[in-house]
């Protein structure tokens, strides 16, 4: 665990910086190469994504976040230990080894 | 007659070796269209003949000749255009599974082609005391002798019917070993790996001792308005390819790629459900299947989303040239329910499971049933015969799947499903089943809606009568929380009533990700000529979930049956995101009942009038 600045202003509140386990799933593997990497982030999504961007390339971010609402995109399944983030209602804050789950518009049955 | 229709169904009575042609009755297709909903009335015009005949549907055997199978299309199969439109349904009387109604539906190709050869459906009565099979080439339609086919598997059988008929458009319909065999968990094979999967109708179809039935043609389906249909069409085929599941994730992984999103959500039965987190998800995955196994993509006629998997074990004793699938509810059943983890063995047994002709949710779910049994020493040694049951055992789950079909060593006390085979061995609770149908691979802790869904769906528990998996997990038509009871009986309403209606036009629930009910009647009305809007639509569907209802009903089945296994309303999940969660059915189904005009299971005479439901 490390101290450090926010990645959006570096003159902002220093956050304590925690490390998230991020799990990769279909097309996204094909895309991006990986299956799971860990990333370092201020405890916010956005935060989190950026700098796996860093890691994976920055369509990373826009295939995982709609910049323009500020928010993970509509279409992903995006879960934090388990839980899709769109059925969190509480506001977010990533904890020391969260484990978060991306997967591209899939379905079955 | 209404376009989309061939106007012409089959009756077929064994016992006389008779065939006779009706038309279709197009005030009963206006009300209930094809597919299911024709089905669904004509069952209950059975109970109301049979009644004056002194014979009771409930206590009719399901293995009897007096159980009729109704085999339909609908006005949207076999039009190119009408999307995912290569299907067929069947409806029988009374399942040997479940003593409950049977419901089945089936891609590939056969659906499409009974309507090239002339007709929209076939009612088969009676039994053979001979083994036949029938023959519906360009019009004319035949019983032949199934001697030589008695005994063969469905790929044999249907290399040989296709040559026999000499058409490369031919498409087979058979039963395998297991159907012969009478097994209750026995499916209807078309088009080698496509099947009427559920509630054991190969069964009833090996009890009236017809093998299989060969259908070739080239008459076209009628439309009623062709300019209109065509922007219709383009515009809803172009939707389902723009969609992200329809035209990027089904054809991309298939239905498999869900083994990983449900146990991500902790709701994948593992070990005959005592958990559903399961710690090797990723081995037998979508994602493992397509990199290991995968040789090329399938899709039904007339289908634009291809989720079909053909695929390949190259090496080892589970070594396969070629086969199709394993589909994501076979990889659960076969693999995460019995604790397997070796991908080649889950693909062989599923395999078998298509050359034999059983169902591979119920097969899977039964060996599970079985795995716990013997780990609970509830079984005694000797009629195990050396068959190593304990969870994870590759091996023997195969060599189950085979003994199951042949009715062959401990094959036989499985055969009869898993609510028999534990009442048997004197622990039913362990037979995760409603209405003696075991359950798909979604456990309701930990998705409420889905729980609902399999307590009141009315063939038992099956997850496609009303997945609400698409908002709880998928997000479609809009994300709501899986953990949560509140709203959802609305959603499992509508959702059987959306998948009644698309079973009766009869296309591929698929379809339905990316096109809605408004876009289905314009499709249905271009296509037959009648003006019907999206609140019909829906009406429809609503009058045939109520009429297949009361058909259950008629078979002693009503508000005591919609419920779950105890282990799902008491025990906890003691793992994964949804721990601590039990599946909460008390505060559901209250509101499910009100929402349908029900009192305990049964439709009030209010709902039926309101549907124009006359019995």
């Amino acid at each position: 665990m490390s101290i450090a600045a926010s990645s959006h202003n570096s003159n902002s509140v220093a956050k304590e910086m925690i490390t998230v386990e991020i799990i990769l799933f279909a097309t996204l593997r094909d895309k991006y190469g990986r299956r799971r990497l860990v990333v370092e982030c201020d405890g916010t999504v956005r935060n989190l994504i950026e700098n796996a961007a860093r890691k994976l390339g920055q369509s990373f971010l826009t295939s995982v976040y709609d910049i323009r609402r500020d928010k993970v995109r509509e279409d992903l399944i995006f879960a934090i230990n388990g839980r899709n983030i769109k059925d969190i209602k509480d506001k977010i804050e990533l904890k020391n080894s969260d484990v978060i789950a991306v997967f591209p518009p899939v379905a079955g049955g | 007659m209404a376009r989309g229709f061939m106007g012409k169904i089959l009756r077929v009575d064994l016992t006389a070796k008779s065939i006779i042609t009706e038309e279709v009755d197009e005030k009963i297709a206006r009300k209930y269209l094809g597919g299911k909903g024709y089905g669904v009335y004509l069952l209950y015009q059975y109970i109301k003949e049979f009644a004056t005949r002194g014979i009771s549907a409930k206590d009719m055997d399901p293995l009897g000749s007096d159980n009729p199978l109704i085999f339909m299309t609908g006005p949207g199969t076999g039009i190119a255009g009408f999307p995912s439109s290569g299907r067929h349904h069947l409806m029988a009387l009374k399942s040997p599974l479940t003593g409950s109604i049977a419901s089945s539906n089936s891609g590939g190709t056969w659906g499409a082609t009974l309507k090239f050869a002339g007709f929209d459906g076939i009612i088969v009565e009676g039994a053979s005391d001979v083994p036949v099979y029938l023959s519906i080439v360009d019009g004319k339609a035949q019983l032949r002798d199934a001697g030589d086919l008695w005994g063969k598997n469905t790929f044999d059988t249907t290399r040989i019917l296709k040559t026999v008929v000499g058409r490369k458009q031919a498409s087979v319909m058979c039963i395998g070993t297991a159907g012969e065999n009478l097994v209750p968990m026995a499916v209807i094979m078309n088009d080698d790996h496509r099947a009427l999967g559920r509630a054991g109708v190969g069964a009833i179809m090996g009890s009236k001792g017809l093998k299989a039935v060969v259908v070739a043609g080239n008459e076209k389906v009628p439309y009623a308005k062709m300019a209109e249909f065509v922007p219709i069409s383009k515009r809803c085929l172009e939707a389902i390819e723009k969609n992200a599941v329809t035209g990027e994730g089904l054809p991309a992984y298939g239905t498999a790629v869900l083994v990983n999103v449900i146990n991500t959500a902790g709701s994948l039965p593992y070990k005959n459900w005592q958990t559903s987190v399961n710690p090797d998800a990723e081995k037998i995955s979508g994602e493992a299947l397509a990199e290991k196994y995968l040789t090329k993509k399938g899709a039904c006629w007339g289908c634009n989303i291809a989720c079909g998997r053909i695929t390949s074990v190259k090496s080892g004793p589970y070594q396969i040239l070629a086969s199709e699938g394993p589909e994501y509810e076979s990889i659960w059943s076969l693999g995460s329910a019995t604790a397997v983890k070796d991908l080649d063995a889950i693909t062989k047994a599923n395999h078998y499971c298509d050359e034999f002709g059983l169902d591979p949710i119920s097969v899977g779910s039964t060996i599970a049933a079985a795995m716990e049994l013997h780990e609970k020493k509830y079984i005694p040694e000797d009629d195990l015969q050396g068959l190593d049951l304990s969870f994870g055992n590759a091996a023997a789950m195969v060599e189950s799947v085979w003994r199951i079909a042949h009715k062959t060593g401990f094959g036989k006390y499985m055969a009869p499903g898993s609510r028999k085979l534990c009442e048997f061995y004197g622990h039913p609770e362990l037979s995760m089943s409603v209405k003696g149908l075991e359950m798909p691979a979604y456990d309701p802790r930990g998705i409420k809606g889905i729980g609902l869904n399999y307590a009141t769906s009315n063939r038992g528990g099956c997850h496609v009568t009303g997945y609400t998996i698409a908002p709880e997990i998928v997000g479609i038509p809009e994300k709501i929380d899986p953990l949560v009871t509140e709203g959802k009986a609305q959603w499992v309403k509508i959702f059987q009533d959306v998948a009644s209606m698309v079973n009766s036009t009869v296309n591929c629930l698929f379809t339905t990700f990316a096109i809605s009910t408004a876009d289905y009647a314009e499709l249905l009305s271009a296509v037959t000529g009648w003006d019907i809007s999206d609140a019909e639509i829906l009406k429809i569907g609503e009058r045939i979930y109520n009429l297949e209802r009361v058909v259950m009903n008629r078979l002693g089945i009503d508000g005591k049956d919609d419920t779950l296994p105890a282990r799902l309303l008491n025990d906890p999940l003691p793992e994964g995101p949804a721990k601590g969660q039990v599946a909460n059915l008390d505060k559901m189904i209250g509101e499910y009942y009100k929402l349908r005009g029900w009192v305990d299971g049964v439709p009030t005479a209010a709902k039926l009038k309101e549907l124009e439901i006359v019995l």
